[in-house]
């Protein structure tokens, strides 16, 4: 039991991020970190991974379109967190590591905040779109109804 | 008072037997009716949907008890909840890039951190069955841990290391980059990586929590058949009742599966399995057996019983509550934008240019 504690202990003082299923080690290049910061052009709410593609502006004043690797979109809508929740604009700060392809402008996500640091979806008591369950007077959008039956 | 003849009373007390044997039938029907939801053909209706999502680990400390206290329970979830909001805090809004060489993330996440926790929904809880909290989800061994492979399955396991299963040996020069040939072929990537099966047995047999995210399942049943369908990758795994095994020729990744009643549990019965999914480093003669049971609330009492000769000195039991839940299951179609495997089979291909570089001096 003391093992256990230890361990989630050792998470707390780490504070390294969740890992993901796959060869992440084999997709990003540990030797190219990149932090990027920019509007969202657009999500690709897809599985078995989400994008978010945002724009970065480099120093010379040109123009990159970023994709940024995230997780299953499955349980974020479960959380009422819709394909309205990241609306293009939106000025996001991502921090990882760049595609081991450099030709590739690709990323994992390795920590998403807003531009105050607070964590994407995360960081308000809601995420600022319609119905995702911030607001208990808001009648739940169809095919929300709550997670139930949990021990 | 008038006398009553003889014949009446004899058909009075026949009546007034017939009553209470009549009331005693109904008074036993009313015990035997229990809330379990049947179908037309008498047996129960374990169909729904559950999330499996658990803190119960499959294994537990060797020896210690297979039961925690309100106390110990009390204390692990709370320590996941204090581990997940700080994962949640905001961090510093002018922070710099990770260290080049990597952030020393360990695992999957192979030295490069993964993502976000708002993406996971590994569960919060551990598991209740009969009442009480359960440090794992196996009880037999009653120790707790998964029995010792065999010699032959030891060298077998060793052999099949970058074979597609969910095996993985990072190189010592970049750690979280697997060992050589594991990228050779998109055949040699893991089945959850080419989207053909969830990882860690979430479809199997045995259904497992995956520990991670998308672990709900739904069972649709008619009297002759069962399914089981997986969130996670997609999986549906279809119970023939009452039914003989294929012939061994056929081979499937979830085993062939047939089904049939003991009282009110369903029994599933399936062996049949391909070399491609290997549990835990099983051959294909693993053999399972599932026993579904309704209990309280609408939830399943879910039991399984792992057994190949050629793999592990013993046979091994596990046993977990399924949860009964209102949310929806939804589409995980997992091929439409797995960008994920073609960048790692080109992030290995660069990766070979480059090493090959290094040995003739960078030209």
């Amino acid at each position: 039991m003391k093992k256990i504690v230890l361990s989630v202990a050792g998470l707390l003082l780490a504070g390294v991020p969740v890992f993901g299923h796959h060869a992440f080690g084999g997709e990003f290049d540990p030797n190219k970190p990149v932090l990027l910061k920019g509007p969202v052009t657009k999500v690709e709410w897809v599985n078995p991974h989400a994008w978010i593609h945002i724009e970065v502006t480099d120093e010379d004043g040109s123009k990159k379109e970023w994709m940024v690797e995230g997780g299953t979109p499955n349980t974020l809508l479960r959380r009422g967190i819709t394909r309205e929740s990241l609306k293009p604009g939106t000025v996001l700060v991502i921090d990882g590591y760049q595609a081991r392809d450099h030709s590739l402008l690709r990323a994992n996500g390795r920590n998403v905040t807003y531009p105050d640091g607070r964590k994407l979806f995360l960081g308000s008591s809601g995420t600022g779109a319609p119905t995702d369950g911030a607001d208990p007077t808001e009648a739940p959008k169809p095919g929300q109804r709550g997670r139930g039956g949990q021990q | 008072m008038e006398a009553i003849p003889m014949h009446r009373r004899l058909i009075f007390a026949a009546a007034a037997a017939l009553a209470t044997v009549t009331i005693s039938l109904a008074s036993l029907a009313g015990q035997a009716k229990s809330p379990i939801p049947r179908l037309k053909d008498g047996h129960p209706d374990l169909q729904g949907t559950y999330d499996i999502a658990t803190l119960t680990p499959i294994e537990r400390q060797a020896g210690s008890p297979l039961v925690l206290t309100d106390e110990e329970a009390k204390k692990l979830e709370h320590d996941v909840a204090t581990r997940k909001n700080y994962q949640a805090r905001p961090i510093e809004a002018d922070r710099k890039a990770p260290p080049v060489g990597g952030d020393g993330s360990q695992g999957a996440a192979g030295n490069v951190g993964g993502y976000n926790s708002f993406w996971i929904d590994s569960g919060s809880q551990y598991s209740v069955v009969d009442g009480r909290k359960r440090a794992s989800i196996l009880i037999d061994p009653p120790d707790g841990r998964v029995p010792q492979l065999t010699p032959q399955a030891r060298q077998r396991v060793a052999r099949n290391v970058n074979r597609p299963t969910s095996d993985q040996t990072a190189r010592e020069d970049d750690p979280g980059f697997e060992g050589n040939g594991a990228y050779d072929d998109p055949e040699r990537r893991p089945l959850g990586e080419r989207c053909l099966m969830g990882f860690g047995s979430t479809s199997g047999p045995p259904v497992l929590p995956n520990y991670f995210y998308n672990n709900l399942h739904q069972i649709v049943q008619t009297a002759d058949t069962v399914m089981i369908l997986t969130e996670m990758v997609h999986d549906a795994r279809i119970v023939r009742m009452n039914a003989e095994h294929l012939p061994p020729t056929v081979r499937k990744w979830m085993g062939d599966s047939v089904g049939r009643w003991e009282g009110d549990t369903l029994v599933v019965d399936t062996t049949n399995f391909s070399d491609k999914t290997r549990f835990r480093g099983s051959t294909q003669n693993l053999h399972i057996v599932e026993r579904f049971t309704r209990v309280d609330g609408g939830n399943l009492l879910y039991r399984f019983t792992v057994e190949d000769p050629d793999t592990w000195t013993r046979a091994w039991t596990g046993e977990y509550t399924w949860p009964a839940t209102d949310e929806l299951l939804y589409e995980y179609a997992c091929h439409e934008g797995n960008y994920a495997l073609g960048n790692i089979l080109r992030g290995a291909r660069l990766k070979e240019v480059e090493d090959a570089k290094k040995k003739t001096g960078g030209n």
